[in-house]
């Protein structure tokens, strides 16, 4: 483990509401090593959603550090490497991280490849003829380079799930963050999603991912987190999790989705 | 047989047709310059509305820089002054009437500032054009504050996660993502703001603007017959107004059908 490289440090995540009275998080400490496929699972409620999209600060944590890249990103200002102050670029900060969403969340009132090409053309500043090769190249690894010109409407929710991660991989992130991607998918669209993420695995790509997957936890995930009330009860390999789970709390969940 | 329409009135009032075809240019040119007025201060006035701007937003800061929780220096850190002012600017100009509000510009406002005398076309009295178009536009500045919102507030919260997800700024979101798909959602709206400003153009003749009713006026004034040009205005808006709404309705089906939700 030593040998390899931390990719983001989270320490004493905290995320409070209305007074403290709602702990979302409460306290989350773990690291994020490159090319780890990191997935968490726990009852709903247990904040594991929270926990993803502090990550890259769509939700704004109310205490702890994230360290990615050197910089602890839940601060506005950090001293850079000449001592100066200067202020946190949330956006440079999210081209690093992929995102992928329960909802698609594809823009509905763009085609496919309009969808591909927006940000990196936008952010990046790639030219259209070359932002426009690279997304049809992508679209072709997940089969749908013939759709680039329909509209996200016309296509079925595998299809759209396929195109949001094809789209954040645009960006060429370092690491891809999934919400329950499957979970508004009909049962039998759940294993073409499945497939890419399990692509996208093999590829060493960094990822951390929600889901009720039990399949692909064990099968693809190299560490499993455990969440239940905002706190991360246990770490381990998906052999450690699921055959031998120490927390009651974990046991009691595996009996439930297992 | 006694009747309050008198037919043997319309030819007496027809020498002053040419009074009508005046107010109704005065009427068209006035709706048309509020909206574009309107527009623009209802954008600003949403954007202000929607914006994020804490000046106090230290104040809210513990000393490793996370947001507090609760006191009420938090309260403090979250107001938003521009906000503020949009939210005082709409409610007021929406809880009072348009006539004190075209009064108070008129006789308030443009007599510290002197407005230069010309005419438009040859008759539009500028000096009291001017005042009226102000006054109605930011009038409906407010209500189309309003609707700009709330069509921008219909747009899901997921479409700007995914958009600031990618990267985008929060301008770049709202340009390429919000705008576009709530100005679809609120065209209708926009253009039904248009026929009631037709309509309510109608009250800027008390400070002397010449339009339609102004002409209702003028011909009362000379052949002390009222109803007979009361009909006339009367039909003359009902030919704006009406098919102005029945072309919004006949897009408002064509913009849903492509939606095929």
């Amino acid at each position: 483990m030593a040998t390899r490289d931390k990719l983001i440090q989270v320490t004493d995540l905290k995320k409070h509401y209305k007074m403290g009275t709602i702990k979302a998080l409460d306290g989350v400490t773990t690291d994020i090593y490159r090319g780890d496929v990191m997935v968490v699972i726990g009852p709903s409620g247990s904040g594991k959603s929270t926990f993803l999209r502090s990550l890259n600060l769509l939700e704004e944590p109310t205490g702890g550090a994230i360290v990615f890249d050197g910089v602890d990103i839940t601060k506005k200002k950090y001293k850079d490497a000449n001592g100066k102050t200067v202020k946190l670029d949330i956006d440079a900060l999210r081209q690093k991280m992929g995102m992928v969403f329960q909802h698609f969340n594809l823009f509905p009132h763009m085609t496919i490849l309009e969808n591909m090409v927006l940000a990196p053309m936008k952010v990046k500043g790639i030219s259209r003829a070359d932002a426009e090769q690279k997304a049809l190249q992508l679209l072709d690894r997940v089969g749908l380079k013939d759709r680039a010109d329909a509209y996200p409407i016309q296509l079925s929710g595998g299809q759209k799930q396929r195109v949001a991660i094809v789209r954040a991989l645009a960006m060429e992130p370092e690491v891809m963050l999934f919400d329950e991607p499957t979970s508004a998918l009909d049962p039998e669209m759940v294993g073409e999603v499945l497939d890419v993420m399990k692509e996208l695995a093999k590829e060493g790509m960094t990822m951390v991912c929600v889901t009720h997957e039990m399949g692909f936890a064990r099968e693809v995930g190299n560490r499993v987190l455990f969440m239940a009330d905002g706190k991360l009860l246990e770490e381990g390999t998906p052999e450690e999790i699921f055959e031998h789970p120490k927390h009651p709390r974990l046991q009691d969940f595996l009996s439930k989705v297992l | 047989m006694d009747s309050f329409i008198q037919l043997s009135n319309f030819p007496k009032i027809a020498p002053y047709a040419q009074l009508f075809r005046q107010g109704l240019l005065v009427t068209v040119l006035l709706s048309a310059f509020t909206v574009a007025i309107g527009f623009v201060i209802a954008l600003l006035l949403a954007l202000m509305r929607l914006s994020n701007v804490r000046p106090f937003r230290f104040l809210g800061l513990d000393k490793d820089g996370h947001q507090k929780e609760s006191g009420i220096l938090a309260a403090i850190s979250r107001f938003n002054p521009l906000s503020f002012l949009a939210t005082a600017y709409v409610e007021i100009l929406r809880s009072t009437p348009v006539l004190v509000q075209i009064f108070i510009i008129y006789y308030g406002v443009f007599s510290l500032i002197k407005l230069p005398s010309f005419q438009m076309f040859g008759f539009i009295k500028f000096d009291r054009f001017f005042p009226g178009v102000v006054a109605l536009g930011m009038n409906s500045g407010a209500y189309l504050c309003e609707i700009i919102r709330s069509g921008i507030q219909s747009i899901d919260g997921g479409q700007t996660e995914a958009a600031r997800s990618l990267g985008l700024s929060q301008v770049q979101n709202l340009r390429y993502i919000i705008f576009p798909q709530a100005l679809k959602n609120i065209l209708p709206a926009i253009a039904n703001e248009f026929v009631v400003i037709i309509k309510e153009s109608a009250i800027t003749y008390t400070i002397g603007v010449q339009d339609i009713m102004f002409a209702v006026n003028a011909v009362k004034g000379a052949t002390f017959i009222i109803i007979e040009p009361l009909l006339v205005a009367t039909a003359i808006y009902f030919c704006l107004c009406f098919p102005t709404s029945k072309l919004i309705a006949y897009f408002e089906r064509r913009m849903s059908r492509g939606d095929k939700r």
